[in-house]
C-alpha cells in the first residue's frame, strides 16, 4: 500500500525454497506410500504365501493346494453357513431396533432425549468382550439366571443355556445395536423436514407418513447400516470365542483361532479360512458402497429443518419401556454384574451369600503382570494413536488434495484392511514376521503395528471427511499470498482440521484399547495389553479378576469419553 | 507492469479448456473475462495465477515471463506476487481478520511493526479497520468479501486477479463492491482481470471486456464496442437483450430484405452475399401506437407496421413482443399498450448491426 514495497524474494532464493517444499513433500509421500505398503501388503501377502504351504510358519514345508480343498470339507462348510446365518440375522435384529431408537428418540416428543442419547454413546464404547462376559455370568448353565428361575423359583423350563448360536446373536445384538442407531440417527437428523410436511400436507397421519415416507427415504442408509453390521458381526472375534467356543458353535473367525492354537494345529487351513473370510467381508463392503453411493442421489439436502415431533399420547411407556430396557439390558445389567462379581471372593449366584473382597482391586496393583499390561495399554493405544493419526494423516492428505502420481494406488491400499478381519490380520503377521529378518515377533510393536494397520481406514476417512469440506480456494488463497505448499498445508489446513484429528486421535485411542481379535494371535506374556489381560483372566475361569479389570477399564473409557466431550466444542469453535 | 498472454492452452487429457489464446493487459488496466460457464475463463485466470499448469504459450506478469510450459519453465503461484480474490472469499476461518490480511506480509518475511501498519492501511482502505480483531464467522458475506481484498492487495502485488468475487453477495451488495473494487483498483494502478459471467458486471467496471467461448476468445473490445457493434451472434447475444432478423436479398447488390419481404435500410453496408442477421438493441426501437403514418420517414428510420404479442411490465419500462416485420420483436417503451394493439416501430438504420448469417 502506498508504494510500500514488500521486499520480493530474490528469484534464485525463491527457487530454492519451492524447491525445498516440494522436496520435503516428495520424501514425506515416499515415507507414506512405503509405510502404507509395507503395514497393509506384507501380512496380506504373507498370508496367501502361508494359504498355499503344508506347515506352520517359519518350519520348513512344501507347497501345496490341500489348504484350499479343505475350505469345502464339512466342517469348514458347516462354519461359513453358521457365519452368515448369525450375521444376517443378528444385522436384522440391530436394524430394527437400531432404527427404532433413533426414531423414538429424534422423531417423536420423547422426554430423555439427550440422557438416551449419551447412554446409547456409552454403550457403543462398551466393549463387547465385556459384555459378553458379563451375559455369561448371567446366562451360563451354572449362573445367575439358572440359579433365579431353575433353583429359586422352580422353573425349570426357563433355564438357559448362554453357550449357543442365539446367545451369540442376543449379545452380538446388544453390542451392536448402538452402531446402527449412530449410522442412522445422522440421515433421521439431516433429512429435509419438507418430504414429510409435504406428506403430511396431502393429508397423512404422522405414523403414515413414518412408514410411507420417512423409511422408504432412509432405505438406503438402512441398508449400509445393515451390510456394515453384518460385516461387524462375521469378523468379531471376541463375543464367539467366549460364547461360541465352550458351547462349540464355531464361527469362521473363531475356527481360525482354534486351527492356531489348538491341536490338530493347521497355519495353513487357517490361512485359507483367512482370505475366504476376506473375501466375504470384501464383497460386503463392496455392495456397502455401491449402496451408498446411490443413495446420496436421493436422500438428504444441506438444509436441516426441524419436523414438528409425533406426539406419543399414550404410548410414552412404552417409548420409556422399549429405550431404558434396551439400555438397562446392554450397558446396565452388565455393569452391575461386573461390579457385582469384581467383589466376591467366590463367585455365587446368591448375593446374600457371596463373601465380599476388594483383594480382585489389590491384585491389579500388586501383580506385576497387570500393571505391565496397564503400561502396555497405554504405550500402545496412547502413542500407537498418535503413529495411526500421523500416518492417516498424511494418507488423506495426498489422495485428496497433492494427488501426486501414484495416489490412487495409495487410496486402494489404505482402505484394503476394512476388509480384512482382525484376527485374519493378526495370522498374516504371524507368517510375515516368522520370515522377516526383523526382530518383531514378540515385542509391542507387533502389537502397534497390528493396530494401526486395522484402524488406519479409519484414521483416513475421520480427517479426510473434514479435508475434503475446507474449499480448495482456502489453500490456493496461501500459495497466492505468497507461501509455498508445505507452508500453506502447515497454516492453513492443519489448524482448520484439527478437530478431525483430535477426533481421529480419540477414535483410535478408543479403538486399540478394546481391541482384541488382531492382537490375541500376536500377544506374549511380555506384551498383553488390558483388553488381553481380561480376556486370559475369563478364560482362566477366574471371574472375579477380570470383571475388576474390566471395571477400571471401563472406568478409563467413560472417563476418556468425558475429557473427549470437554475438548471438542474448543475445535469447533469456527 | 501488465499481463501478457500469448497463445495460452490449457488442455485437461484431450479436453482443450483453454485453446491459444492471446492477449495483452496495459499497466493500470483494468479487463474482465466475460463468457458462459466452461468457456475457460476461470481456467485462463488461474493459469495467470499459477493455480493451474498451462500445457502450451506463455505468460509474462510485468517483465517476468512465469509460464512457459514448452521451456519447462511453470513460476510457482507463491512466486507471482500477485492478489487474487475468490468466489467463495477464501477467507481462513481459523485467523482473526488481522492475521488473515497479515499472512502475504508474514509469509515473504516483513517485520512485524511494518506488517502491522501495512495491515491496518489495507483494512482501513475497505472500512473494516474497527473489525481486525474478530473472526471471519462473526462477519457477514460482504465483510468477508473487504477482508478478502484487503488480503489480495495488501502486499503490494504486481497485478490483481478477480475470480467471480462478488457471484456469492446479495444484488444491492454487489452493486456497491462494483464501485470499490474499482476504486482500489485505480488507486493501486495496477493491471486487473476480472472473471465474471455478469454482463452487467463486465460492462459496468471494465477498461476492455474479453468475450470467450469454448476456450477462445470471441471479442475483445472496450464495453461501448462489445455491446454496440458486437462482432458476432454470440457476443451479441451474450452482453444484452437483442433481437435478430434473419435478413436476405436477391443479388449481392439489392436491398436487404426482411422475412416478411419488407425491405430494410441499414448503414452500414460491409456484409456481403445474400443473406445476413440484423441485430437490434431494444432500446433502439422507438414504438408509437397506431398505423404507420404518410409513407416515409422524415427522419430516414425504418418504419414497419406490427401488433403486440406480449406485455411485460418492469417498473422503468415495459417489455414488449411485437409481431413485425415476419418475426418477433422485442422492445422497451414507456407507453403503455395491451397486447393486440397495433403499433409503428421506427428505427434508426445506424442502430442496426449488420452480423454474418448463423
Amino acid at each position: 500500500m502506498q508504494g510500500a514495497a514488500v521486499p520480493m524474494p530474490a528469484p534464485a532464493a525463491a527457487r530454492a525454497g519451492k524447491g525445498l517444499s516440494e522436496r520435503v513433500l516428495n520424501a514425506l509421500y515416499i515415507l507414506t506410500f512405503a509405510t502404507v505398503l509395507l503395514l497393509v501388503l506384507v501380512p496380506l501377502s504373507a498370508l496367501i504365501y502361508g494359504s498355499f504351504r503344508t506347515s506352520a510358519p517359519g518350519s520348513p514345508g512344501e507347497w501345496t493346494l490341500q489348504n484350499y480343498a479343505n475350505l469345502a470339507s464339512g466342517g469348514v462348510v458347516t462354519t461359513v453357513w453358521t457365519t452368515l446365518w448369525i450375521g444376517l440375522v443378528s444385522a436384522a435384529i440391530c436394524i430394527v431396533i437400531g432404527t427404532a431408537l433413533a426414531l423414538v428418540i429424534h422423531r417423536t416428543d420423547f422426554r430423555h432425549k439427550s440422557l438416551m442419547t449419551a447412554l446409547i454413546g456409552l454403550a457403543f464404547y462398551f466393549p463387547s468382550f465385556i459384555v459378553a462376559m458379563a451375559w455369561i455370568i448371567l446366562g451360563a448353565p451354572g449362573g445367575i439366571i439358572n440359579a433365579i428361575v431353575g433353583d429359586l423359583l422352580g422353573l425349570d423350563f426357563l433355564r438357559t443355556d448362554i453357550y449357543s448360536a442365539l446367545g451369540i446373536v442376543y449379545v452380538t445384538v446388544l453390542h451392536q445395536v448402538p452402531f446402527v442407531y449412530l449410522t442412522v440417527r445422522g440421515p433421521i437428523i439431516g433429512m429435509d423436514a419438507t418430504y414429510e410436511e409435504a406428506a403430511l400436507a396431502a393429508g397423512a397421519r404422522p405414523a403414515t407418513v413414518i412408514r410411507r415416507v420417512t423409511l422408504p427415504l432412509l432405505a438406503y442408509s438402512i441398508a449400509s447400516s445393515f451390510i456394515l453390521v453384518f460385516i461387524l458381526t462375521i469378523e468379531q472375534f471376541a463375543i464367539p470365542a467366549l460364547i461360541g467356543i465352550p458351547g462349540q458353535v464355531n464361527m469362521l473367525a473363531t475356527q481360525l483361532y482354534l486351527l492356531c492354537r489348538f491341536s490338530p494345529v493347521d497355519y495353513g487351513l487357517a490361512a485359507a479360512i483367512g482370505l475366504a473370510l476376506s473375501a466375504i467381508t470384501g464383497a460386503a463392503i463392496w455392495a456397502q458402497r455401491r449402496v451408498t453411493r446411490a443413495g446420496r442421489l436421493t436422500t438428504i439436502t444441506g438444509k436441516a429443518g426441524r419436523v414438528k415431533p409425533i406426539p406419543l399420547g399414550r404410548w410414552k411407556w412404552a417409548a420409556n419401556l422399549f429405550c431404558f430396557g434396551f439400555i438397562f439390558l446392554a450397558l446396565l445389567l452388565p455393569m452391575l454384574i461386573l461390579l457385582y462379581t469384581s467383589v466376591l471372593r467366590w463367585f455365587t449366584a446368591n448375593p446374600f451369600n457371596g463373601m465380599y473382597t476388594l483383594r480382585n482391586y489389590a491384585f491389579i496393583w500388586e501383580s506385576g503382570s497387570t500393571l505391565r499390561s496397564f503400561w502396555n495399554t497405554l504405550l500402545v493405544s496412547g502413542v500407537g494413536a498418535v503413529f495411526g493419526v500421523l500416518l492417516g494423516l498424511m494418507c488423506a492428505y495426498f489422495t485428496l488434495r497433492v494427488r501426486p502420481k501414484g495416489h490412487r494406488w495409495l487410496d486402494f491400499v489404505t482402505v484394503l484392511p476394512f476388509g480384512v478381519p482382525g484376527i485374519v490380520l493378526g495370522l498374516g503377521l504371524l507368517w510375515a514376521y516368522a520370515f522377516l529378518p526383523l526382530p518383531l515377533y514378540g515385542t509391542i510393536a507387533v502389537i502397534i503395528i497390528a493396530f494401526v494397520t486395522r484402524f488406519l481406514p479409519y484414521a483416513t476417512e475421520t480427517v479426510g471427511g473434514q479435508m475434503v469440506q475446507v474449499d480448495r480456494s482456502l489453500e490456493e488463497a496461501a500459495w497466492v499470498s505468497g507461501a509455498n505448499r508445505l507452508r500453506a498445508a502447515l497454516r492453513i489446513m492443519l489448524p482448520i482440521i484439527s478437530p478431525s484429528i483430535q477426533s481421529a486421535y480419540f477414535l483410535l485411542f478408543m479403538a486399540f484399547f478394546r481391541e482384541i481379535s488382531s492382537a490375541i494371535l500376536l500377544y506374549s506374556a511380555n506384551t498383553q495389553v488390558i483388553s488381553i489381560s481380561i480376556w486370559a483372566f475369563f478364560e482362566q475361569a477366574n471371574w472375579g479378576l477380570a470383571s475388576a479389570l474390566s471395571v477400571v477399564a471401563t472406568l478409563i473409557i467413560f472417563g476418556s469419553l468425558v475429557v473427549i466431550g470437554r475438548l471438542a466444542p474448543a475445535g469447533r469453535r469456527f | 507492469m501488465g499481463i501478457s498472454v500469448s497463445r495460452l492452452s490449457k488442455a485437461y487429457g484431450t479436453v482443450l479448456a483453454v485453446n491459444e489464446i492471446s492477449f495483452e493487459i496495459g499497466d493500470g488496466e483494468f479487463v474482465s473475462l466475460l463468457g458462459p460457464s466452461g468457456c475457460g475463463k476461470t481456467t485462463t485466470l488461474r493459469c495467470i495465477a499459477g493455480l493451474e499448469d498451462a500445457t502450451g504459450g506463455e505468460i509474462r506478469i510485468g517483465e517476468r515471463l512465469v509460464s512457459a510450459p514448452a521451456q519447462n519453465l511453470l513460476v510457482p503461484a507463491h512466486e507471482r506476487q500477485i492478489g487474487m480474490v475468490f468466489q467463495s472469499y477464501a477467507v481462513w476461518p481459523h485467523m482473526t481478520v488481522r492475521d488473515n490480511v497479515g499472512f502475504p506480509l508474514s509469509v515473504r518475511g516483513m517485520g512485524a511493526a511494518q506488517a502491522r501498519t501495512e495491515v491496518e492501511d489495507a483494512l482501513r482502505v475497505v472500512g473494516l479497520a474497527e473489525l481486525a480483531g474478530r473472526h471471519p464467522s462473526q462477519l457477514s458475506g460482504g465483510q468477508q468479501q473487504r477482508v478478502a481484498l484487503a488480503r489480495a492487495i495488501v502486499g503490494s502485488p504486481r497485478v490483481l486477479l478477480f475470480d467471480e468475487p462478488l457471484s456469492n453477495l446479495d444484488a444491492k451488495l454487489r452493486e456497491g463492491m462494483r464501485g470499490e473494487i474499482r476504486r482500489l483498483q485505480r488507486r493501486l494502478g495496477i493491471a486487473a482481470v476480472y472473471v465474471t459471467h455478469d454482463r452487467e458486471e463486465a460492462l459496468s467496471m471494465s477498461d476492455r471486456v474479453i468475450v470467450m467461448d469454448h476456450g477462445r476468445i470471441v471479442q475483445i473490445g472496450t464495453p461501448q464496442d462489445l455491446y454496440r457493434r458486437p462482432a458476432s451472434r454470440f457476443v451479441a447475444d451474450f452482453v444484452g437483450k437483442v433481437t435478430f432478423v434473419a435478413l436476405h436479398r436477391d443479388d449481392a447488390a439489392g436491398p436487404w430484405l426482411c422475412p416478411d419481404g419488407t425491405p430494410i435500410a441499414l448503414a452500414s453496408t460491409a456484409q456481403g452475399g445474400t443473406r445476413a442477421l440484423a441485430a437490434i438493441r431494444p432500446e433502439d426501437i422507438r414504438v408509437q401506437p397506431g398505423e404507420p403514418a404518410g409513407d416515409a420517414a422524415a427522419d430516414g428510420a425504418n418504419r414497419f407496421a406490427g401488433t403486440i404479442a406480449e406485455a411485460h411490465y418492469t417498473g422503468p419500462v415495459t417489455e414488449y413482443l411485437i409481431e413485425a416485420a415476419g418475426g418477433v420483436i422485442r422492445t422497451h417503451a414507456q407507453i403503455d399498450l395491451e397486447p393486440g394493439a397495433r403499433v409503428t416501430l421506427s428505427i434508426p438504420p445506424d442502430r442496426i448491426v449488420l452480423l454474418p448469417p448463423d
